[in-house]
Formats: structure tokens, C-alpha cells, sequence
């Protein structure tokens, strides 16, 4: 078999060409490496409100004063960070939320050590978040909350809503998964087959670094190669720089998985898919999917190949609430909290559907309808997926 | 004096000559791997290839000294002596050797047929399995010999933790390997399509085409590897050999710090069990009695 001849010739005279142009492209590079770079993350001024064992509760107040009287508690996941939430001036999402009058709460998981090994997603969800919910109730001496939840924080909303319904006044899911029986994406296929027990038993905690290791692997042609390609494209552009380097330091800043939570999340829901079936048990307890009858709003991302489509949409079916709503939007898993194109619509939206529920007296009606229009800016025609029989559901209601 | 009589006579520079071949085999296969991903490697990631490049080279700098004449010549000069099991062990060596070489030879006169764009479910198994074979069939077994007397458990976690160490890097390596095929492929269709438009005379001067043209086959061949089953096998091949290599590095590092005055892992990991169910009942309380208030 003769081996295909790579015009080397060719190759070579272009890259002389360039070479002038490289160059400049190289001392201007050099100028912005070795300058002042602005990379801070997470920079929205916040007060720590409450603390137990490794997490903490940042609090965010509107400047222009709050325009909701039920404030918004973010649960992020246990991998990575919430800093995600507040990448930047321009592409943050808690700042958003602020500038639509909306006083935000959210809680960082910390850093598990070995000491939190044992902790089990009931500890997270019946434990730490009952907990936190309970102190901003009190606070703002309120009956109920609005919760957010993004990735597997939203598992964990979701499962909070159901078992207690009581104190949740409207659900905000964000790539959540909560069917696991799917193999649109590959970690739902990978996921399967790993021997988590024995993982967990040696390991514990799930090191950070390795779950890095394992989503680059997810696409190593755009995670691993293409997209530093691209930064040396732009390295002569210190804007795309700082940027990139903010990505990077959040990307790359992972804390461990505590492996309890770890074997649960696998076994549980992964392997047995018991959450959407309502077969899952948290402490004792049932969790009944019926059981969330407050207004939902579930947002996923069409390209998003951690969380697919397949992940989220059955939630919205399988609640018990009369007012709830898929909103699937043209990006991918990261891209709905950073990218700018979504950003200008994500918070507002959000925003806008909890004011139209804030009001007790405003009666269900009245909602739906505005926000549904609403979406079209960022949407390509065609993306909203609503199931009709959802639809149906919510118009009647 | 013939070469074979040399052969006969030295085969400590064959058994030297082995060791070399495997662990440059192995050396550089690590090497390829970190040299394309090393610009985007973190910290940690970059260590793990260093170490990992320095167990060959620590085996291969051990088994050196046996091509040194003297020191040789001084192991010779008892072998009557030797026990028959060192004679099994460098027989066997000498068969895993040659099995080995012809597998390399096999391989050899493959190259260059293996690689199907988009196709890796005939992905030729032998090209992985030659240094494992040789490994658990002929050397394997000495680390796993029967152990007696007074230091039987501790000799025989030793003996645990290399042979573990063994398998999770044969593992390793055939998953370094199956990462890399799909840049193997890829290059191939897509010098195969530079020399097919250069001979056209349709070569573009916009090198960034083919570039963007590259990364998404490649991005295709790594869709279509991962949801192979030869992959999954591997990646769980590598996870399983992993762990148990922690496992049993752990039970030996259990022995080494009872000798000294350190918490074991199996020790804090008692404590740590106590502190956290000691908490959840306190936590409990704290809620019940808050409720009685």
C-alpha cells in the first residue's frame, strides 16, 4: 500500500508567506501575555449569609432595589464551581438577575474532603439545602422560596420540590437531568457500564481532576485541540485573552465528588433510572414526581452532550404541576450561563415568568402565554419544544 | 566465537536486549501520547506521564546491569548454585521474548492496513495484547509465587502491588493506544485527500480549511470510537486496573505506617465515619429540640 504524499512543498511556501504576519501576530502576543490581565472570576459584590461544615451561602442585592418579593436560591451542582454563575461583567448571569430586581441567593458547595465522603444525597438535599431554604424563609419571613437549579443541582431541586412542596413557590430547572434512560449522550452510556462501587470503595471522593479528565475525553478533538488552537489564533487579542483565561481557571478549578453521593447518583439514577419512575428514596422517604405541583420552568440546551435533550424533557410530563414548561434553547450545556447571544434573554426570561408568579392573587391565566413569545428572540424557529399535549395542558389551565 | 555461541553463552544481553525493546516500546507509546496532548495538559495530568515513563525505564535500568560483564560474569559464576526457579524465570523471560518479538514482527508487516476511517470494531486486537499476553503468562506468575514464614502477608502484598502496577499500565497503555487511533486515521483520509486535490491542481492557499476539515473528522472518528464497545471495554479495562493497583498500593501502605506513629487510611476513614454520623445525630437533635421550642 503507497502512503499518500502530504504536499510539503506547498506547506512550507505558504507558511513563508506568513511568516511576516506571524510574527507580528507573536510580539503582539507577547505584549498581551506579559501585561496586566484582568482574569478575576465571580466578581459581583456578595456577603456570606450563612454557613454549615464545607458550604457557604453568598447573598446578592439588587442596587436598583428588589423587584420581587420572594427572593431566588441557586443550587449549582458539585462539579465545578457557581463562580460559572458570575464569569464576568457581560456574561453573568447573577448580575442579570440583579438588574432585573430579583435578590439572589446561592449556595457553594466547597470543597469536600474526606470527611464528607459519607455524605449521601439525602444529606445534601433533606441536609444542607433543607437547612439553608429553612434560614432564607426565616429571613425573609416567607412560607415559601423560589429555587433554581442548575445541572445536578437541579436533580437535587427537583427532588426537594417533591418532598417538600410546602416550601417551594416556583421550580427553575437548568439542564437538569432526571431521565437517565437515554443514550443521546456519551457519559449516559459510559455511565452505565462503570463498576461505581469499586470505584468509590478505593477513591472515595471522586478526584476533581479526573471527572475533568473524563469531559475532555468527551470530545478531545474540541476540548483538547481545536479550541487552543483558537486561542493561539486570537493571542494578539487581549480581550479574547481574558476571556479565555477566565474559561480556563473555572474550567479547570474542580472540586472532588463526594463518593457516597457519587455511588447514589450512579446506582440510583444512572443504572436504575428510579427518579423520573418515582421509585426513588431519599432517607426513608419516597420521592413522588406528582408531588411537585408548584409552577416549573425547565430549560435545556439543544447541543448540550452532558445533558441531552432526552436528559430533561420528560420532567415537565411526569410533575404534578398544571403550570409547567419546556424551553429548550439553541446551545449547549455551558453555553446557557455564559454565552452573550443567550445571556441577553436567559435571566430576563426567567425573571419575567417569576414576576408573573410572585403575585398569589394574579391567577394562572394570566401567565404562560407572554413568556412562550418571549422566547423567540433567542430561538431558532422550531427550537421551543413544548410538547403539544403540555401545551394543551397549560393553555386550558 | 559465532554470535549464537555468544547467544548461548551471554543470554543476559538478550534478556537486557528484551527489557530495552519493551520498555522503548512502551516509553515511546507514552511518549506519542504526551507529546500531542502535552501543550494542553494540566499539572497533574504532566506528572502522571512522567511517572508513568519512569517505571520502564527503572525496570529497564535494573535489568541494564546485567549486560555489564563483570557483575555478569559474577552471577554466572554460581549459577550451578541458583536455585531452579531463577532458571524457570529468565527460561520463561527467554520465551516470553521471542513471543514477543514475533508478535512486533506480525505487527510490523501489518502496518499501514490496520486503519479504516470511521471503523473500529475490527480494531486488531493483537496489536494490544502482545506485551499483556507475555506479561500474564510468563512473568506474572513470579509475583504472584507462594509466600511463607513470618513475612508471608507483607512479601506477598509487595508482590500484589507490582503485579497490579503491571496490569493497570498494559491497561493503560492499550487505552493510550485506542485514543489515539482516531488521529491515526484521520491523518491518513486526510493526506489521502491533500495528495488527491494537489494532483488535481484544487490545493487551496487556505490552510485553515483543511484544518477545520481535519478537526471534524476527527471529531467523527473520537463519536464513533466512544460508543464502541472495544472502548467502553478499555476505558473500564483502565478504571478496573487502576483501582485495583490503588487498592492494593494502599493495603501496602497500610503495612509500612504501622511501624510508624501515622493514621492509616482504614484508621481515618473509621474516624471520619464516626464524625460524620455523629454529626447527622446531632444535626437531628438540634432540629427536634429547635421544633419543641
Amino acid at each position: 500500500m503507497s502512503e499518500p504524499k502530504i504536499p510539503v512543498d506547498l506547506i512550507m511556501k505558504k507558511l513563508a508567506e506568513d511568516s511576516e504576519e506571524v510574527f507580528k501576530t507573536v510580539q503582539k502576543a507577547s505584549d498581551v501575555l506579559l501585561g496586566p490581565l484582568d482574569t478575576a472570576i465571580s466578581t459581583t459584590p456578595c456577603d456570606i449569609v450563612y454557613e454549615e461544615d464545607r458550604i457557604k451561602v453568598k447573598h446578592y442585592k439588587p442596587k436598583t432595589g428588589v423587584k420581587l418579593k420572594t427572593p431566588l436560591l441557586l443550587v449549582y451542582a458539585l462539579i465545578n464551581r457557581e463562580t460559572m454563575l458570575d464569569l464576568q461583567p457581560g456574561r453573568s448571569t447573577i448580575q442579570n438577575f440583579l438588574d432585573e430586581g430579583v435578590e439572589v441567593y446561592m449556595i457553594d458547595w466547597g470543597s469536600p474532603t474526606r470527611k464528607d465522603k459519607y455524605l449521601t444525597i439525602d444529606d445534601h438535599v433533606n441536609g444542607y439545602m433543607d437547612n439553608v431554604i429553612d434560614f432564607i424563609r426565616e429571613r425573609h419571613n416567607l412560607p415559601k422560596i423560589n429555587l433554581m437549579g442548575i445541572c445536578i443541582g437541579g436533580t437535587f431541586s427537583v427532588m426537594y420540590a417533591a418532598l417538600h412542596p410546602e416550601k417551594i413557590k416556583n421550580l427553575v430547572t437548568t439542564v437538569t437531568p432526571t431521565n437517565f434512560d437515554t443514550e443521546q449522550g456519551l457519559l449516559h452510556i459510559w455511565m452505565k457500564t462503570i463498576n461505581v462501587d469499586r470505584m468509590v470503595d478505593t477513591m472515595g471522593n471522586i478526584p476533581g481532576d479526573m471527572m475533568n479528565l473524563g469531559f475532555l475525553i468527551l470530545n478531545p478533538a474540541r476540548l483538547m485541540i481545536d479550541k487552543y488552537v483558537g486561542f493561539l489564533k486570537n493571542i494578539s487579542d487581549k480581550t479574547f485573552v481574558e476571556n479565555f483565561l477566565r474559561m480556563e481557571k473555572w474550567i479547570f478549578d474542580s472540586p472532588d465528588f463526594p463518593g457516597e453521593t457519587f455511588r447514589q447518583f450512579i446506582n440510583d439514577l444512572y443504572e436504575k433510572n428510579l427518579l423520573i419512575q418515582n421509585k426513588m428514596e431519599l432517607g426513608g422517604r419516597g420521592i413522588n414526581l406528582k408531588k411537585v405541583t408548584m409552577p416549573l420552568l425547565n430549560f435545556y440546551g439543544k447541543y448540550d452532550h452532558l445533558v441531552p435533550p432526552g436528559a430533561c424533557e420528560q420532567l415537565t410530563e411526569a410533575v404534578g404541576s398544571k403550570d409547567a414548561e419546556n424551553v429548550c434553547l439553541d446551545t449547549g450545556h455551558i453555553g446557557i450561563y455564559v454565552s452573550s447571544k443567550v445571556q441577553k434573554e436567559f435571566a430576563p426570561r426567567i425573571a419575567r415568568w417569576l414576576k408573573e408568579r410572585d403575585n398569589p392573587e394574579k391567577g394562572p391565566s394570566s401567565r404562560g402565554k407572554p413568556a412562550a413569545k418571549a422566547t423567540a428572540t433567542v430561538e431558532k424557529p422550531g427550537s421551543r419544544t413544548s410538547s403539544p399535549k403540555k401545551e394543551k395542558k397549560k393553555i386550558s389551565a | 566465537m559465532s554470535e549464537n555461541q555468544n547467544e548461548k553463552l551471554y543470554p543476559e544481553s538478550l534478556i537486557s536486549f528484551w527489557m530495552k525493546s519493551a520498555t522503548d516500546f512502551w516509553g515511546s507509546t507514552y511518549r506519542m501520547w504526551s507529546d500531542v496532548t502535552e501543550p494542553f495538559q494540566p499539572e497533574g495530568v504532566k506528572k502522571q506521564f512522567q511517572r508513568l515513563e519512569s517505571v520502564p525505564k527503572m525496570w529497564q535500568s535494573f535489568f541494564s546491569t546485567l549486560s555489564v560483564p563483570e557483575s555478569v560474569n559474577a552471577l554466572f559464576k554460581g549459577m550451578d548454585v541458583l536455585p531452579e526457579v531463577v532458571l524457570r524465570t529468565l527460561q520463561s523471560g527467554w520465551v516470553g521474548y521471542s513471543a514477543l518479538q514475533k508478535e512486533w514482527l506480525e505487527k510490523a508487516s501489518r502496518m499501514g492496513k490496520q486503519s479504516e476511517a470511521y471503523k473500529f470494531e475490527d480494531i486488531d486486537k493483537d496489536l494490544f495484547n502482545a506485551w499483556a499476553e507475555v506479561y500474564e503468562n510468563e512473568l506474572r506468575q513470579f509475583l504472584n509465587f507462594p509466600q511463607i514464614g513470618l513475612t508471608r502477608f507483607y512479601q506477598e502484598r509487595i508482590g500484589q502491588t507490582l503485579d497490579r502496577l503491571n496490569l493497570f499500565e498494559i491497561s493503560l497503555s492499550e487505552f493510550m493506544k485506542l485514543l489515539y487511533l482516531p488521529m491515526e486515521k484521520s491523518a491518513k483520509a486526510m493526506s489521502e485527500k491533500l495528495e488527491e486535490v494537489t494532483k488535481n491542481g484544487e490545493l487551496s492557499g487556505d490552510f485553515n480549511e483543511y484544518y477545520g476539515e481535519w478537526i471534524k473528522m476527527l471529531e467523527g472518528h473520537y463519536m464513533v470510537l466512544f460508543r464502541s464497545t472495544e472502548y467502553i471495554k478499555g476505558l473500564n479495562n483502565v478504571l478496573e486496573g487502576g483501582e485495583n493497583y490503588l487498592s492494593a498500593r494502599n493495603h501496602l501502605m497500610e503495612d509500612i505506617l504501622q511501624f510508624f506513629p501515622i493514621a492509616t487510611d482504614k484508621d481515618m476513614d473509621e474516624l471520619c465515619k464516626e464524625v460524620y454520623l455523629l454529626k447527622k445525630e446531632v444535626k437531628k437533635l438540634s432540629k427536634k429540640v429547635a421544633g419543641l421550642k
